[in-house]
């Protein structure tokens, strides 16, 4: 199959001519994703196809009398809750029984909370220490390939302020770490976070920068010697040659959309969002699910977390008929009302899942390339026990994990269920070499 | 002749046509072709028959091919090698035994014509500022100027790769320090980064020393800040009744209260409410208590005998104070209201604000009425016990004109003794419980449930201790603390977040408009609307007056606050990119034009308005990009940019002392001298120079001068001692290793000592570490982690030899290695040239306890060789003097297989030393002025960012001279060095190189 040539000229939708008029609907071509990193639209084989990683917070616990899962494939049969699943099962694995050892026993919601992605210990009062998230030292792996090196997002603004534990509620607030001490800020508003994924935010505000310091150099080097003229040249080369590989970034990212359009497609849409915060949960969620879906698509970034409610969440649910906000709801756990916000929750994952399933790439999807998790810091929200977390998995990693399975480690050994063990064989299986992460020094089992 | 004479001669000949037989420049040239005829008539035939044989075209002995050489023109092209060519033949090194011999005569006229050629090239360019590239700033640079522009040491290069070092083994020419696309990308992370630590303010920029860009780590900055003010404040009642007692007993009358508050770290206004309070004559409240102490204090005279008990007494009162003022603190319950947390924001600030108002007041309550029955009191008040101090003076006093009495001399003891001077961490104080049992660590702390939000109480420590300067610079933390971490608003956030569902209050429908994410919630039409909805159902539920009017005062409140940072914010935009503007002018190190800040503000608006930026996120894209420019990050002073020769500008002179002497750039006093254009007063230019060699910033010239010459600069990250075998060594003591010369230079630099210090010096300098590693005992280790040792000697230290981080780095592990640590005497402080060792050399094993014989034998087999000798004679003796010093510079007597060691090393000429005193009394007598000449010279390159030329000479020879006792002063050198031409002009874009560098011949 050939590709269609390169435009010249490729028509690059200005950044600022979209957001002029906030609220009007604009459209960005739904890519299909493939060019962005080859130039040739070889078979499947033929194409390094990256692989993608994000995830669903939900917190507080679950409905656990529905949340259940036996057999495997097509046979799979799934607990209410997560009926949602039900059209993704041979892409689904459910996986019970794994646990932070370092979020059991010090006290409820904060600790449990901000170490879910880096199995790291937490400190109580003014200082925040805590350890890089999964997430993130993946964005740092390859941050440098992507337009934006990890889109964080949530549904509910973060909070700081101190628990009754003495932890700080900014634990409750944040499960994406970029070190030790700093969570990175998270995007609450969809215009926003789409607007980032217009490369603006990086690679354009770097070209902005590198034009005037060009610019600069230049009138320099006007009137000195040859030798110093020589030096300053190195310096613009060096200048010249960064601006080429930005540049050539954006092209690759345009050449894409002119393919897509030239092979006529029919064009998925999405619009900007409008300003400020969606007034209706449901929509925020869906905005939010869109836009990593959109950014995982078009290659923009491969890792993404969307904290979809917060630890001691206020978020309220008129639509179900639960009068009780999150966290109040979650102390009753039990009742249908938690189902129902559990379902909920539940059907925001799969509802990401199917946007990945149905975008084709190469012979299979970008589901198929990409790990997607749903996680929650309590498996009891009345209980506050984190001695074993809900997770879900979908999507195979490119053919690295087998999916269509019931995994349950709760029987086994604390040191073999170890959510970081987990994480640790996710990494590896997304091409990186460390041995270790968080508290695990080994990969899970049977994953 | 130099330079200048040159080209106001060509001028003169340019425009007057006729030669004149007085001309200086013709007299040079025929002192010119003197030496080109004797170079044709005398050495080219004896270089023809007696060189040529083996340094010819075909296969050049030691790669020297003196068959290029036809003319007077080639010799001066290469002047290192007629300089080695001189001292080889000069020492009858060459022409080797076995080629044809050269008769006295034929020796003599061969280095009398070397000798006369290079002093004619030398006289002839003199002053020369010679070939000085532009270039980038070395990362030392770049750090240094980060550090001193931001104000916090950031060290962005710290992943960039380590700087080449050029042939004088230094990082600051522009021919070893390029520039690529993978490194101009890390200069891109790097003003990154910087740009991340920059704080916005309401009149401008600070920066952090860690990133801010959450508001978690905004808080943390701002807090810290704030915390820290508090902690420096001096509260400590003991100082001040010390400081009093030394008032009262000064024996001077120059001795003011002012000046004694200073010498004792007290503040002058709470010292003088102090001395005036102990004087009051009550005689019935805790003040006539305190007065008895205090007539006993006075007593004591002063003497050093005498200071323990002061102190004893001291304390004695100020344990008195906080006991008794304790017993007078006012207590506040909650305030109730059906349906409203206890830990909500209203009625926590409205207690928080009680506390805050009743600092300075006494309360009587549980003296009057102090029999309630604690276990039936539910407000949880603390109750005093019967044998109180308090009670029992209460107890004791007769009538109620007494009490009366003794509570006016209570009012006036609270009021001098508050019950904090400042809260800086508070827990949930709603709930109840005593102070010490509640939650720690909650820094500022409004003390809410769940909340977050701060809340200022330090009204005691304003009003008795700060001075107007301290107070604003509270104020300034205080209100940098809502405006750069936009507190009141994420705190009204967390209000209705809270309310909506910890607290249920606002679960009714009435309350839906009022929602967290809505940021229309902030605003004052639904702030007020929110109020009134509010208050509407607190009354309901039956709020009292008091509770009501908390609840109308916290929206009237955080109203009010929500808008100040919104306006302020507003406000200090343009304020904050003048502010960036300025850092620009500091970072470029020359006054920036009009247009050239027009430009910038240009570029900052073109950001928001084109790119959709906001504010912050636009300023930092100023920042990175004034970071890029080749103004900050190349010596753009250094540009050659006049067709001719030219003196250096002011800014450019400031550049490049700042550079020589610092590492970095100019600071705001050097600035100023430049734009009164006074810098090149040779005066002012003196005490420039001065000033900077006694600031602390001097360090840049000790890690990247001295460091760099002595070869120990990467030392830090020495990583060849086996740990196992020497236990002793770890990271500080390799780190006190590496302070160790750096404090010694500093200290020869600050003070302006002889350099014969650093090889003479009976001193040096320690910290504990370091101490234990030398077994220098008897020294007091209290606040200065660094002291110097004078007698350092007795310890067999002292000046440069000794010290561990050479001994260190040049043994390769479990030995000594007597060839390099005589190599680094003989090459880095003596200057002399070594050629690299053949390839063929047999290796000696590592450790010591594998050699079959003791090194010094192994080594003295080696010198037997002939073609060892001819190094080895001039190194090992020097190296085996160390013997007495193990691998990682330990003393020993017997090495690790356990045999004796013997530091005897005799010298080519017979001479014998037998310790180190000796190494140095011989190099006293015989070396000292190759010691001084190659500092001299090594300075000299490293001051002018190029290797020498024989134009230097002349300055070299005049650095030579001593002035005091012919000793050469270190302030003396740096002062010719940067009065000299070369360091005071630059040369023109049109000037010939043909005066080559001396480093980098072939």
């Amino acid at each position: 199959m050939k590709s269609n040539p390169v435009a010249s000229q490729p028509t690059r939708v200005s950044r600022r001519l979209l957001l002029q008029g906030a609220g009007v609907a604009m459209a960005l071509p739904w890519l299909e994703s493939i060019p962005v990193w080859g130039t040739e639209l070889g078979s499947s084989q033929d194409v390094h196809l990256p692989k993608r990683f994000a995830v669903q917070f939900m917190a507080c616990g679950v409905n656990q009398d529905h949340w259940w899962a036996t057999g495997s494939g097509p046979d799979m049969k799934l607990g209410t809750s997560l009926q949602p699943l039900a059209p993704l099962k041979s892409k689904l694995n459910v996986i019970s029984g794994l646990f932070n050892r370092s979020a059991v026993g010090v006290g409820i919601h904060p600790g449990q909370t901000g170490n879910i992605l880096s199995g790291a210990t937490l400190q109580r009062g003014a200082e925040l220490r805590g350890g890089i998230s999964v997430d993130q030292l993946l964005a740092n792996r390859f941050g440098e390939e992507t337009a934006q090196p990890s889109l964080v997002l949530g549904c509910e603004q973060p909070i700081t302020g101190y628990h009754e534990t003495n932890f700080s509620m900014a634990y409750s607030s944040h499960i994406s770490w970029q070190n030790a001490t700093s969570p990175v800020p998270m995007e609450v508003y969809p215009s926003l976070a789409f607007d980032s994924l217009f490369d603006n935010r990086g690679n354009r505000r770097n070209q902005s920068i590198l034009d005037r310091i060009q610019e600069h150099a230049e009138s320099l080097s006007r009137q000195v010697s040859g030798a110093d003229k020589a030096k300053l040249d190195e310096y613009l080369t060096s200048v010249r040659e960064v601006e080429k590989r930005i540049e050539h970034v954006r092209e690759e990212q345009s050449a894409a959309s002119e393919r897509a359009n030239g092979r006529g497609q029919a064009l998925p849409t999405m619009q900007r969002p409008d300003n400020g915060l969606p007034e209706d949960i449901r929509e925020h969620m869906r905005l939010m699910c869109d836009i990593v879906a959109l950014a995982f698509q078009t290659d923009k970034t491969r890792v993404a977390t969307l904290l979809l409610c917060r630890d001691i969440s206020g978020l309220f649910y008129p639509f179900l008929d639960v009068r009780n906000a999150h966290h109040s709801a979650s102390h009753n756990d039990l009742s249908d009302d938690f189902e129902r916000i559990t379902s909920y929750y539940v059907s925001q994952f799969a509802y990401l899942a199917s946007r990945l399933e149905a975008m084709p790439e190469g012979d299979s999807t970008v589901l198929d390339n990409s790990c997607l998790l749903f996680i929650n810091n309590m498996w009891s929200g009345s209980k506050h026990d984190s001695t074993k977390v809900p997770l879900l998995m979908c999507g195979g990693l490119g053919g690295t994990v087998a999916t269509g399975r019931v995994l349950n480690y709760e029987n086994k050994p604390d040191d073999q269920r170890k959510l970081c063990s987990f994480y640790l064989s996710l990494l590896q299986r997304m091409g990186q070499s460390d041995q270790s992460f968080g508290d695990a020094d080994a990969p899970l089992h049977e994953i | 002749m130099n330079l200048f004479r040159r080209i106001i001669c060509r001028l003169l000949f340019c425009s007057l046509v006729v030669h004149s037989q007085c001309d200086p420049c013709l007299a040079e040239d025929e002192n010119q072709s003197q030496l080109g005829q004797r170079f044709q008539e005398q050495i080219l035939p004896l270089l023809q028959e007696h060189c040529l044989t083996c340094h010819d075209q075909d296969q050049p002995e030691a790669d020297l091919d003196l068959s290029q050489f036809g003319k007077l023109a080639d010799v001066h092209r290469a002047q290192l090698t007629w300089e080695i060519i001189l001292e080889r033949v000069a020492a009858s090194e060459m022409p080797p035994r076995d080629a044809q011999p050269l008769s006295a005569q034929q020796r003599e006229e061969f280095v009398d014509w070397i000798r006369d050629a290079r002093a004619h090239e030398a006289q002839r360019n003199a002053g020369d500022p010679g070939d000085v590239l532009a270039r980038r700033l070395s990362n030392a640079e770049f750090d240094n100027c980060i550090r001193d522009l931001t104000g916090v040491d950031l060290r962005p290069t710290r992943t960039f790769p380590v700087d080449p070092a050029n042939a004088a083994g230094f990082d600051n020419t522009g021919e070893s320090l390029t520039m690529s696309p993978a490194l101009l990308k890390k200069y891109l992370d790097a003003a990154r980064t910087v740009a991340e630590h920059m704080v916005l303010t309401p009149r401008g920029i600070e920066f952090s020393p860690h990133p801010v860009m959450t508001d978690t780590d905004r808080d943390k900055y701002c807090v810290k800040r704030i915390v820290e003010f508090y902690q420096q404040q001096p509260t400590n009642l003991a100082d001040y009744f010390v400081a009093a007692w030394s008032f009262q007993n000064r024996d001077s009358p120059e001795l003011t209260l002012d000046k004694i508050a200073r010498a004792h770290d007290v503040s002058p206004k709470y010292l003088r409410t102090i001395v005036s309070t102990l004087e009051l004559q009550y005689d019935l409240g805790p003040l006539a208590q305190l007065r008895s102490l205090w007539q006993e204090l006075k007593a004591i005279p002063l003497g050093h005998a005498t200071t323990d008990q002061v102190s004893i007494l001291c304390q004695q009162m100020s344990d008195y104070v906080y006991a008794v003022r304790k017993e007078f603190e006012t207590y506040f319950g909650n305030l109730e209201i059906e349906g409203v947390h206890a830990g909500s924001q209203p009625l926590v600030l409205w207690k928080n604000k009680q506390y805050a108002a009743h600092r300075l007041t006494a309360d009587f309550a549980r003296l009057e009425t102090p029999f309630i029955d604690a276990t039936q009191d539910k407000s949880q008040k603390p109750h005093i016990p019967a044998n109180s101090i308090s009670m029992q003076m209460w107890k004791s006093l007769a009538d109620d004109t007494q009490r009366e009495r003794f509570k006016a001399e209570c009012r006036v003891f609270c009021s001098v003794f508050p019950d904090a001077f400042f809260i800086s961490e508070r827990g949930r104080d709603y709930l109840n419980k005593p102070r010490d049992e509640q939650e720690k660590g909650r820094l500022l702390s409004a003390g809410f449930h769940s909340m977050m939000g701060y809340f200022r109480d330090d009204q005691p420590l304003v009003d008795l201790i700060l001075d107007e300067p301290g107070r604003s610079e509270l104020d300034a933390l205080w209100q940098e603390l809502d405006f750069f971490t936009a507190a009141p608003l994420r705190q009204y956030q967390g209000f209705l977040w809270f309310e909506r569902t910890d607290s249920r209050f606002m679960r009714d429908a009435q309350f839906d408009f009022a929602r967290p994410e809505d940021k229309a919630a902030l605003t004052e039409p639904l702030i007020q609307k929110l109020s009134q909805v509010y208050l509407e159902k607190a009354t309901a539920n039956g709020g009292s007056t008091v509770a009501l009017a908390a609840i109308a005062d916290y929206f009237k409140e955080i109203n009010q606050h929500i808008r100040w940072v919104e306006n302020s914010r507003q406000t200090a935009e343009p304020l904050q990119l003048e502010a960036l503007l300025a850092f620009a002018e500091r970072a470029h190190r020359r006054p920036m034009s009009a247009q050239a800040k027009e430009e910038l503000r240009q570029f900052y608006r073109s950001r928001r308005d084109d790119d959709g930026l906001d504010h912050p996120a636009a300023l930092q894209d100023l920042l990175v990009a004034l970071l890029m420019s080749p103004q900050f990050c190349y010596r753009t002073d250094l540009l050659r940019d006049t067709a001719e020769l030219r003196a250096l500008d002011d800014y450019e002179l400031a550049s490049r002392l700042s550079f020589f002497i610092w590492s970095s750039l100019p600071d705001a006093e050097l600035m100023a001298c430049a734009a009164a254009g006074e810098l090149r007063k040779p005066a002012v230019l003196k005490h420039q120079t001065l000033r900077m060699l006694a600031d602390s910033r001097v360090r840049g010239l000790a890690t990247e001068f001295a460091a760099n010459w002595l070869d120990f600069r990467r030392f830090e990250e020495h990583n060849s001692v086996d740990r196992q075998r020497f236990t002793t060594f770890d990271d500080d003591l390799r780190a006190a290793m590496f302070e160790e010369p750096i404090r010694f230079f500093m200290d020869v630099a600050q003070r302006n000592t002889s350099v014969l210090d650093l090889i003479y010096g009976k001193h040096t300098f320690v910290n504990q570490v370091l101490a234990s590693h030398y077994g220098i005992d008897g020294l007091h280790w209290s606040d200065a982690e660094w002291q110097r040792v004078s007698n350092a000697d007795q310890f067999g230290r002292g000046g440069l030899l000794p010290m561990a981080v050479f001994l260190t780095k040049n043994a390769p592990g479990l030995r000594t290695s007597p060839v390099k640590r005589g190599y680094w005497v003989v090459k880095r402080l003596l200057g002399e040239r070594i050629p690299p060792p053949p390839p063929n050399v047999p290796e000696l094993p590592n450790d010591e306890t594998q050699l079959e014989l003791p090194l010094r034998e192994a080594l003295a087999r080696h010198r037997e060789h002939e073609s060892c000798a001819g190094c080895h004679d001039r190194i090992d003796a020097y190296g085996l003097v160390f013997e007495g010093y193990g691998p990682i510079g330990e003393r020993r007597t017997v090495d690790l297989a356990g045999r004796s060691v013997d530091t005897t090393a005799t010298f080519p000429d017979g001479k014998q030393c037998n310790s180190l005193a000796e190494l140095i009394d011989f190099i006293r007598r015989d070396r000292e002025a190759d010691f001084l000449s190659n500092f001299n010279r090594k300075l000299l390159s490293y001051a002018l960012n190029r290797g020498l030329q024989l134009s230097d000479d002349s300055l070299l020879e005049a650095m030579k001279v001593g002035s005091l006792d012919g000793q050469p002063l270190f302030h003396e050198l740096v002062e010719k060095i940067v009065t000299s031409p070369q360091f005071l002009n630059k040369r023109g874009r049109d000037t010939a190189s043909d005066n080559r560098p001396l480093e980098t011949a072939p």
